[in-house]
């Protein structure tokens, strides 16, 4: 194992074990460790900030409430998503259709911010059993193995899924990928 | 190999999971294939602009803002990383 990894594997075994003892604020060196993942993650599935914040805030949350039930395992990062991902589900069946972010920082030239809008865009539009496995596998760099137990599904089902969704993108940008190449 | 194998690759070339001869012979071949040279050229674009996109930045305002909303709902959390003074004072309201 890599020694940043060996670090945050201790790091986190150390939060969960004092978590799960009644250290409320071991809390937030949990939030150290993941809060950018998982915001990063509910803001690319949500398409908006205020919207991804909220869901991360509530995901710490659960957190904190099943502190009991915690285990230093290795699984707790697949918890951590599959939470988050169960709230960003809430979240789209009460908007019912995803809104562009008005608030979003996008940073670098012009041309990558449009480029960044459309793809968002594009991302939204699909049917979330196809979003979900392009956000975690080519947008969060995830393993397909992690990602399959994070959607709970095989990871034959899971790569079929982001094939499937990789060409459904594809047909949705169209030209926009002819500029950009 | 025949082109009806590469067509079955293409996915896994497109998520750049092939090793690099076997890309290499795909790409040849693709060269007298019209179809396969679109579907490994077009997926695969998809896949390097996503990899490619900037991450949502996770501003000093959304990692305050997330720590307020847990403070808000009873969370005794600790933040590590120094507050920054406009977020400890309240400014007067003008007017």
């Amino acid at each position: 194992m890599p020694n940043d990894a060996l670090r945050d594997s201790l790091a986190e075994k150390r939060w969960l074990t004092a978590l799960s003892k009644g250290d409320p604020s071991a809390l937030g060196g949990l939030y150290e460790m993941y809060g950018e993942r998982i915001f990063r993650y509910t803001f690319r599935m949500l398409g908006n900030r205020t919207d991804a914040e909220d869901a991360t805030a509530e995901t710490f949350l659960r957190v904190l409430r099943r502190s009991t039930e915690l285990r230093a395992d290795g699984a707790f990062r697949t918890w951590l998503f599959r939470i988050a991902r169960n709230l960003c589900i809430d979240k789209m069946r009460q908007h019912k259709l995803m809104e562009l972010p008005s608030d979003a920082h996008y940073s670098g030239s012009e041309e990558r911010a449009t480029l960044r809008v459309t793809v968002q865009q594009a991302l939204s539009d699909l049917p979330i059993e196809y979003r979900e496995p392009l956000v975690l596998c080519d947008l969060e760099d995830m393993a397909a193995r992690e990602a399959a137990e994070i959607l709970k599904i095989s990871v034959p089902a899971l790569k079929s899924r982001l094939y499937r969704g990789r060409r459904a993108l594809r047909d949705k940008l169209g030209g926009t990928l002819e500029r950009t190449s | 190999m025949n082109n009806e194998l590469y067509s079955k690759l293409v996915d896994l070339y497109a998520g750049h999971e092939l090793p690099a001869e076997l890309e290499d012979q795909m790409e040849l071949a693709a060269v007298a294939d019209g179809g396969l040279n679109h579907e490994i050229t077009t997926l695969r674009r998809v896949v390097d602009t996503l990899q490619s996109l900037e991450e949502p930045d996770f501003t000093e305002e959304s990692y305050h803002r997330i720590l307020m909303k847990l403070y808000a709902r009873g969370a005794d959390i600790q933040p590590q990383a120094p507050v920054s003074t406009h977020f400890q004072y309240n400014l007067p309201l003008q007017g």
